[in-house]
């Protein structure tokens, strides 16, 4: 273990960091062109799962809050970016209605991109809105009020059959994820994380999470730390949701539950809060772990033994080892 | 009756108490005095079983309880009214001083010391049926007296009574404080108020960061202090 | 718009339904109060309460009183392991640390349950003479909403006496405003806090009941909403007040019930994001809710 952290910690420098880039795309070039579609499938999932999971973590393992509504994030990036690149000729088919003039009028349709993006801003506004007055206060009360945030876009989605078709959802998305966009996602999400975390902003992020009153005394503005951790990471988890409605072609409400939060939780704590990699590494561990047991849950018809394993895995570290696999012991930090 | 032996005291990793020895006889009133964050209040934890000392022990009537745990010390009669009175002020007067006695069963007993704090506290009758956290700061600080009497102490460890107190209500409670040793109760005191507290006490212990820097009977330490006073032109 | 008798139904079951929360908020409440700790894991007592009720009663057919026993004394068991194994050992840490293992205990359970259950809810049925419908007078009801209301005033009176009148009642109280202090005065806190969770899952359990009955069914997931629910009521009524506790539970069956009937037809399943909304007005208005206190920040 103490060998693997110290060469996560060397991948902290630049140099490491730039080698490190090309040598992955190689290896998913490798993948792609030489690994089954469903491998193909399941490492770009992964890609997107190291999004949602960086994501998070730096609302959870930096500034130490405690949001359970990432999967609503999600939600909002999924179906906002999948409403926006909706095919043209089969939105009267699917009963959904055209795009409003300001949206760019019936006949058009917009690129991968741009949608992405609008979903993921669209998430971030959300976040900010609901954070103004929820950050203000103690941390049972965000963890609480996002998962009130998540319940209600699930309702909004289950419900407002005109613009999400409700619990039928949206299909026939136009496929454009692939592993290269998954991952580059990834990496850039990785690559904003590390210079978060490597500057004043990340630095005034971590003296909240240690001591929110000798932050405060330091003249460290807490609402607008906070209020930018918790935008930021909703922001790539709505990205991270439309490469996801845009992998699997199809989106449903209750894909977005409070299970999927919870697993992209998971993955923060036991990969290591706090640490640039560790979700990454969680995501990782975590998704090979769910398909390796899938064929098993299958086979036994027991289900839900998956998200058992998950949550005792979970259990496990906060009681033994509460820093993650990545993360630095207490004990040694201070 | 009470002998501490040599403990170190520490706070997570700051000791605030080190190598520390005092003594108690039965019956008497000793005063342990110093200046703030000498570690007065940190050793009365230490008895009491609120903190755990890393060394030493901590001998009541020649049983070794340094690592009793708090609710278990009153059991055995030996009871803390803490700094700041720490009264229950969501609860009444009655409620406070019943819960004194949580862990007697003995209802006639019970029964009589509470008539004995009534007298003692005239004004804690008159507001029995009030919420503590209504009273005046000196009715706190004789509600939390009560309160630890209720739990017929025979050893009582008083942290700063004197605290925040007008100076009126602090000579009473000093009279109240030798009439509950008239009664037999053995009384260790934690004073910076070293006036008060060296009249009424027989010995004295003076604490300095942490150890003891010098005790003796009362006079001769108030003597030996004046003196050093004096000598550093303080 | 609506006839009176409308308006009288949908008051009668705010008032079963805020029974019911408050019930939950009660338990949740009793922990926080010792603890300051949101328990998670209460939603997913109010499942297993449900289908110890259904094992006992609709599987082997063990008498109603009997099986409601069964069900208060397995809840409450429960209660002190989950007390024991999860909470003892995380309590004094961090409070993002209390809350993650919390959660992890909760989707322990319910997934623990659907594994056992299975993922398809079972249809439940309360006892026959629970089961009785009324409809002569302005409202509809069924004996069992009766029930509801009655246990539930029953158990929060009950409450009421136990921490004003008894000693261990008193104990308590002192312990959720100082546990250092009531160590000070004799008080065994560790059993003053396995009692509370005991009380709380227990109540909990009942509740378990009551919910499938309402409903009609039991799924190994009915824990998670009423949780949040629970939590929502406490905010509303004041996080730290028994008294707001129940208080808020009932405002909040009322509420949900009236957005029902007020809002349009097709937008009833908008019910469970009401809640949300309520919660955030409450803590954009007023974060300390109605009876507690002031959260200092």
């Amino acid at each position: 273990m103490h060998s693997l952290k110290t060469t996560f910690e060397r991948m902290n420098r630049p140099l490491t960091y730039l080698l490190a880039v090309p040598v992955l795309f190689l290896l998913l070039w490798v993948v792609q062109s030489s690994m089954s579609q469903y491998v193909i499938l399941i490492v770009t999932f992964i890609g997107i799962y190291i999004i949602a999971a960086v994501s998070l973590n730096i609302t959870n393992g930096y500034a130490g809050l405690f949001s359970l509504g990432h999967a609503g994030f999600m939600a909002i990036g999924a179906y906002t970016s999948a409403l926006l690149t909706f095919p043209v000729k089969l939105r009267e088919v699917f009963a959904l209605a055209p795009l409003p003039p300001l949206l760019g009028g019936p006949e058009f349709q917009w690129p991968f991109l741009p949608a992405l993006l609008m979903g993921g801003i669209l998430a971030a506004i959300i976040a900010a809105i609901v954070g103004i007055p929820v950050l203000r206060l103690r941390g049972h009360y965000l963890a609480v009020a996002s998962l009130g945030l998540m319940i209600l876009i699930n309702a909004v989605a289950m419900n407002f059959r005109n613009l999400t078709r409700g619990s039928i959802g949206i299909n026939s998305i136009p496929k454009y994820t692939n592993i290269w966009w998954s991952y580059g996602w990834a990496v850039l999400t990785i690559y904003v994380v590390w210079r978060l975390v490597n500057s004043s902003f990340g630095r005034a992020m971590m003296a909240i999470r240690e001591d929110e009153t000798a932050a405060q005394v330091q003249g460290i503005n807490l609402l607008k730390y906070k209020l930018l951790s918790f935008t930021i990471g909703a922001f790539f988890g709505g990205i991270a949701g439309g490469l996801y409605a845009h992998l699997s072609g199809a989106i449903m409400p209750w894909v977005f539950s409070f299970n999927l939060t919870f697993q992209i939780v998971i993955m923060v704590v036991v990969g290591g809060q706090g640490t640039i990699f560790g979700p990454a590494l969680g995501a990782v561990i975590l998704i090979v772990l769910r398909y390796v047991l899938k064929p098993l849950e299958e086979g036994l018809g027991v289900y839900g033994l998956v998200e058992l394993i998950y949550a005792t895995l979970l259990i496990f570290i906060m009681m033994r080892r509460p820093e993650g696999l990545l993360g630095l012991s207490r004990k040694f930090s201070k | 009756m009470l002998r501490v032996d040599g403990i170190d005291v520490h706070y997570g990793v700051i000791p605030a108490v080190r190598e520390l020895s005092l003594s108690v006889e039965k019956g008497q009133i000793v005063t342990l005095v110093g200046a703030n964050g000498a570690g007065k209040t940190t050793t009365l934890k230490a008895i009491m079983g609120v903190l755990l000392p890393r060394r030493g022990s901590i001998l009541y009537k020649d049983e070794d309880i340094s690592q009793l745990s708090s609710d278990k010390r009153v059991r055995k009669g030996i009871v803390l009214i803490p700094e700041g009175r720490h009264v229950f002020s969501k609860l009444s007067v009655r409620d406070n001083l019943t819960l004194g006695a949580y862990h007697r069963n003995d209802r006639e007993g019970i029964r009589r010391d509470k008539e004995w704090i009534y007298r003692l506290f005239p004004v804690l009758k008159e507001r029995e049926m009030q919420m503590a956290g209504t009273l005046s700061g000196g009715e706190q600080q004789m509600l939390a007296l009560g309160r630890g009497l209720m739990g017929h102490p025979e050893l009582l460890l008083l942290d700063e009574p004197s605290l925040g107190l007008a100076p009126i209500v602090l000579g009473e409670i000093y009279e109240v404080i030798k009439e509950i040793n008239n009664s037999g109760i053995t009384i260790l005191l934690v004073e910076q108020n070293i006036s008060m507290a060296m009249k009424i006490a027989q010995y004295a212990y003076v604490m300095e960061t942490g150890k003891v820097r010098t005790e003796g009977k009362s006079d001769d330490v108030m003597k030996r202090e004046n003196i050093m006073k004096a000598y550093l032109g303080e | 718009m609506f006839p009176a008798e409308y308006y009288f139904q949908q008051l009668f079951n705010g008032i079963v339904f805020g029974s019911m929360y408050a019930l939950l908020a009660l338990g949740m409440t009793v922990i926080y109060g010792i603890l300051r700790l949101i328990h998670f894991a209460h939603g997913a007592l109010i499942t297993i309460g449900g289908f110890i009720f259904y094992v006992f009663f609709t599987v082997f057919g063990f008498p109603f009183i009997a099986v409601m026993g069964i069900v208060i004394a397995l809840g409450g068991l429960l209660g002190v392991v989950l007390d024991v194994i999860a909470y003892r050992k995380v309590v004094g840490g961090p409070e993002v640390s209390m809350l993650i293992t919390s959660l992890g205990f909760y989707i322990f359970i319910e997934n623990l349950m659907k594994l056992i259950a299975t993922p398809q809810p079972y249809p439940f049925k309360p006892p026959m003479f629970l089961d009785r419908l009324f409809s002569e007078w302005l409202i509809t009801f069924r004996t069992v909403d009766l029930f509801i209301v009655i246990t539930s005033v029953a158990i929060m009176l009950l409450f009421n006496l136990f921490v004003k009148k008894t000693k261990i009642g008193l104990a308590m109280v002192a312990t959720a405003e100082s546990g250092e202090t009531a160590r000070m005065v004799g008080i065994n806190i560790n059993r003053i806090i396995s009692l509370a969770f005991i009380i709380a899952s227990a109540i909990a359990a009942i509740t378990g009941f009551m919910w499938g009955s309402k409903y009609g069914q039991i799924s190994y997931d009915m824990g998670f909403t009423a949780g949040v629910k629970a939590f929502v009521a406490i905010v509303i009524g004041g996080v730290g007040s028994i008294p707001g506790a129940m208080l808020g539970g009932m405002i909040l069956g009322m509420l949900e019930m009236f957005s029902v009937a007020f809002l349009p037809p097709g937008y009833a399943g908008y019910r469970d994001g009401i809640v949300f909304f309520v919660l955030i007005l409450i803590l954009i208005i007023r974060p300390s809710g109605i009876l507690g206190e002031k959260e200092v920040k």
